[in-house]
């Protein structure tokens, strides 16, 4: 198993270094089997496999902490990286806030994570599959012109260990099926798309993926523009996963709380939002895609509940064993991001189930007069975390909804809202969750979104 | 480098039927430092090695990588490579083409005195620490201070089957402090050279030394301060005045992106989207007024986007993407420069890594500097809005729809700054905002470094850089947040 072999590495690591003289060490060796094949104006353009591993070290001397992150899983140069790691520690100040690398807890595996028919897929079955994708959604109308997306098979394994004890380790696979499928009428373009993720490859439907985008598409041609303002929207499934997302960022990561940047610090205990959202962290359901059994540190990855019932609190917050060291009484949640997951410096949850309800998207947009349907957001920003203030736009298939039916397709529209007013009132949430990367949700129905722009040109 | 390497990736390639091959092998070196509150929170080195194969089979691209670099893994990602492109061909409609290169043997080095790499960790934290030190102290509202230390250096050998050999060594480093100060809830941020960790140049150790970070710490973290008392952004539409460290990020978003022609060709519909300036405006579209001329540079010196060559063998250059306010080029790689029949390729196609492909990514988009000085261009508003330093950005998929927002502005009245304002955003629609453009400087025109931009599936993160000044625009909405 690769695992054994990436446990072996990082513990000879983590012995290497202390021969050294080191305090306390730590090391997580990975290893990264990537493919995605990549498609655009009907065939594949891009298609490539990349095959990545390499360790981890944390070094203390004392409160002196060294981090190296190397591409090799090799005994010589990982000898090297041991030395370099070990001169990065004698040489940094102390970091006062620093108590200790963590001590072992008890973790069990999650049985199902890695599936070999999706770790191993070939170039020929992403191919074919991507053949369906582009098949299916010119066959739907002569409008459409174009289909591009992508097909990704991955596999991912990291082992831990550290001077204290720990030994632990992960290992997953993933898939990933997008579709966009561009229409043209009469000079104006339609654009939607579609995506499927799951981990095991036999889940990917690309003909359904592709017939959800190319629908829409066709019917986004000759969008029409509406007035700015507030307005009833019902959010697809990848639409609230997408404000989730970003709200699960500046939201939920002991440093934001810890830094006063976050809107849960401002809002403790308060009806932040409307009661029928709860939202949960849960890195052991296997509905989400990235589930792991430990985090980048070797600790068991615990259930939090960032929003329940539309409230949070002190026990929203997610902590690594560093944040968790600067707050008294408190312990890491096993937030710690794995290796090579490090863009973000901080704990971030990226397990997130939004609890369903028992609508359906019929009957939401039944029930709406005048409102909004919107298939996703594009480039959302947080404005003002503290307020979460967020800005983004509309794409891939938004539309008009008058009297309880979708009537016609809209320009893209900009939005600039506060989550704490847009999600303090939401009539409705869909049954059926999706799971749109990092989030798991279903679709729901927010009483207002306030739009402040329109693209027209 | 070795060059055996290289040419065992090669013949293998050929020897499997490619048409067409190269190979990169690389070694990067990224070393990050940040101070936060009084304590190192990041000494981190990120060190990595490999390399990637890319070849043609009857006209499909294949590409395969890895990090372990023996002759005996070498051959087996040559073949993967190969398989890769024989699968790509099952959708192919057309062959790609692409326009030929000189197949050179070079090398290029930045031109450096000092090499951030042999500065010893000890000095390099000790002006962190300084300097973030001084910024804590300006306020008592200051919970966050940080400083922040990045260097890279990254050795790359290009190899194709037209006999290209080209040695390359790009260095960049750079740095910024940052405050964050707080008050019943209200966050407000002061960056300085510019925001996201500073601003970052080609260059040795000595263009991190002339950012003088402990020297402008103070203003730094007063600013920070005086802006939770400011007064909100008023929601109105007036003349908007925008920084070169806000400008950089206008430019990058609204004439960066969409003047990359994998954009404009479809290419990126499924991720990043597509571009308005489609090639049926190429010379014809009034994309600004008459003032503004773009350029996309891989030569200026210091760029954050310079090197010698791009990772398809192609050389450096400077080519106009507008002219006079016209839309006059496109940012493109050898095979869209063929689809467009275009004579070269733009030099712009750049992978973060030899383990991934090289995409057409910017290089340095720089906004030609204009008549005016900085100072004259605010002397000569009577009623508007100066905007420094971003703070949020988001653009639509066409990169038509823009909303900026930055850390500070003041209100313009008669030619001098009245007041200072918190909160500021402004927002657009991008031909329209290049049109209003009435004045653009010449005293303040510098280079700045984004090392940020994503791009691609798998997403893949690249160092750019833009030229720019101060500039005017009439007629913008400002004040967006309620």
């Amino acid at each position: 198993m690769i695992t054994n072999r990436l446990l072996e590495i990082a513990e000879r690591t983590v012995k290497l270094t202390l021969q050294h003289k080191a305090d306390q060490a730590q090391a997580a060796a990975f290893l990264i089997n990537s493919s995605l094949t990549r498609y655009a104006n009907s065939q594949i353009h891009q298609n490539i496999a990349t095959k990545t591993g390499g360790v981890a070290i944390k070094v203390v001397n004392g409160q002196k902490i060294g981090v190296l992150r190397a591409y090799s899983l090799e005994k010589k140069q990982i000898r090297e990286i041991v030395k370099k790691a070990i001169k990065i520690s004698k040489v940094t100040p102390p970091n006062k806030d620093f108590k200790s690398l963590p001590k072992p807890s008890k973790w069990t595996p999650i049985k199902g994570t890695l599936d070999k028919k999706t770790a191993e897929c070939t170039p020929d079955v992403r191919a074919e599959k991507v053949k369906e994708a582009i098949d299916t959604a010119h066959s739907k109308s002569k409008i459409v012109r174009a289909v591009a997306g992508s097909f990704s098979t991955e596999s991912f394994a990291f082992a831990v260990a550290n001077s204290l004890g720990i030994s632990a380790w992960a290992e997953i696979s993933s898939t990933s099926f997008q579709t966009t499928v561009i229409s043209k009428s009469n000079n104006s373009q339609g654009f939607s798309s579609a995506e499927q993720h799951s981990r095991r490859i036999r889940d990917i439907d690309p003909v359904k993926v592709a017939t959800q985008a190319a629908e829409k598409s066709i019917r986004s041609v000759h969008p029409k523009k509406i007035p700015i303002g507030e307005y009833e929207v019902v959010l697809s499934p990848r639409a609230a996963a997408g404000l989730l997302m970003y709200l699960g960022y500046i939201g939920f990561s002991a440093t934001s709380y810890q830094d006063g940047q976050s809107f849960v610090k401002y809002n403790l205990d308060k009806q932040a939002f409307d009661k029928k959202l709860s939202v949960r962290d849960d890195p052991r359901n296997t509905k989400t895609l990235y589930s792991f059994p430990v985090d980048g540190e070797g600790i068991p990855k615990k259930k939090v509940q960032l929003i329940g019932k539309g409230k949070v609190s002190t026990k929203s917050i997610c902590y690594d064993s560093f944040t968790a060291g600067k707050e008294k009484g408190k312990s890491s949640t096993g937030h710690a991001l794995p290796p090579t997951f490090g863009f973000y410096n901080r704990p971030i949850p990226f397990n997130l189930i939004v609890a369903p309800d028992n609508a359906s998207m019929e009957e939401m947009t039944q029930e709406t007069k005048q409102g909004i349907f919107i298939t996703r957001f594009h480039y959302t920003n947080p404005i003002e975390p503290t307020k979460a203030i967020l800005t983004g736009l509309t794409r891939d298939g938004t539309f008009l909804i008058e009297k309880g039916e979708i009537t016609k397709p809209l320009m893209n529209l900009r939005y600039t809202d506060s989550m704490l007013s847009a999600l303090k009132n939401i009539p409705m949430i869909g049954k059926e969750l999706e799971i749109i990367e990092t989030v798991t949700a279903p679709a729901m129905k927010l009483r207002k979104l306030r739009f402040t722009g329109i693209t027209q040109y | 480098m070795s060059l055996d390497l290289g040419k065992k990736g090669l013949d293998e390639a050929v020897k499997a039927g490619a048409s067409y091959a190269d190979v990169r092998i690389g070694e990067i070196l990224d070393e990050n430092l940040t101070v936060k509150n009084g304590v190192p929170e990041e000494v981190n080195l990120l060190q990595t090695k490999g390399f990637g194969i890319r070849v043609m089979i009857k006209g499909s691209w294949g590409f395969a990588a890895s990090v372990d670099l023996t002759r005996k893994e070498v051959v087996e990602i040559s073949q993967k490579a190969v398989a890769i492109a024989r699968a790509s061909n099952k959708t192919k409609k057309k062959p790609v083409m692409f326009r030929k290169a000189t197949g050179k043997k070079d090398s290029y080095f930045t031109p450096m005195k000092k090499d951030p790499f042999k500065i010893s960790l000890e000095e390099k934290m000790e002006t962190l620490v300084n300097a973030e030190r001084t910024v804590s102290k300006q306020s008592p509202h200051i919970k966050v201070s940080q400083a922040f230390f990045r260097a890279m250096q990254e050795k790359k050998l290009f190899m194709n089957t037209e006999g290209a050999q080209i040695h390359q060594q790009i260095n960049w480093n750079g740095g910024g402090i940052l405050a964050i100060a707080i008050k019943n809830g209200e966050v407000q941020r002061r960056s300085y050279p510019s925001s996201f960790r500073g601003n970052f140049a080609t260059s040795g150790y000595e263009s991190f030394e002339s950012l003088q970070l402990i020297e402008h710490a103070e203003q730094v973290g007063k600013e920070a301060g005086q802006l939770l008392k400011a007064e909100k952004c008023p929601s109105t539409t007036t003349d908007l005045i925008i920084t070169g460290d806000q400008l950089a990020l206008q430019i990058h978003e609204s004439c960066g992106h969409p003047t990359e022609l994998d954009r404009a060709l479809g290419m990126e519909a499924d991720y990043a989207g597509t571009s308005f300036l489609t090639p049926d405006k190429l010379n014809k579209l009034q994309y600004g007024s008459k003032l503004v001329n773009i350029t996309a540079d891989a030569t200026v010196q210091g760029g954050l986007g310079t090197f010698g060559y791009d990772d398809e063998g192609t050389t450096a250059k400077k080519v106009n993407l507008v002219k006079n306010g016209i839309f006059v080029g496109y940012q493109s790689s050898r095979e869209t420069a063929a689809l467009l029949e275009l004579k070269e390729s733009s030099g712009g196609m750049r992978a973060d890594s030899p383990l991934a492909i090289p995409l057409i990514r910017m290089t340095n988009i720089n906004l030609s500097a204009g008549d005016w000085k900085a100072e004259e261009i605010v002397e000569d508003t009577q009623n508007g809005v100066l905007m420094q330093t971003n703070r949020s950005w988001s653009i639509d998929d066409r990169r038509l729809n823009f909303q900026f927002g930055t850390e500070i502005g003041w209100i313009i009245k008669e030619g001098s700054k009245e007041k200072m304002i918190r909160n500021p955003t402004y927002t657009g629609i991008t031909p329209e905002f290049w049109g209003s453009c009435n004045a653009i400087s010449k005293d303040d025109w510098k280079m700045w470094g984004t090392p940020n931009c994503g791009k691609g599936v798998p997403g893949q993160v690249m160092y750019v850089g833009h030229g720019c000044g101060t500039a005017r625009y009439q007629k913008v909405r400002v004040g967006l947040i309620k």
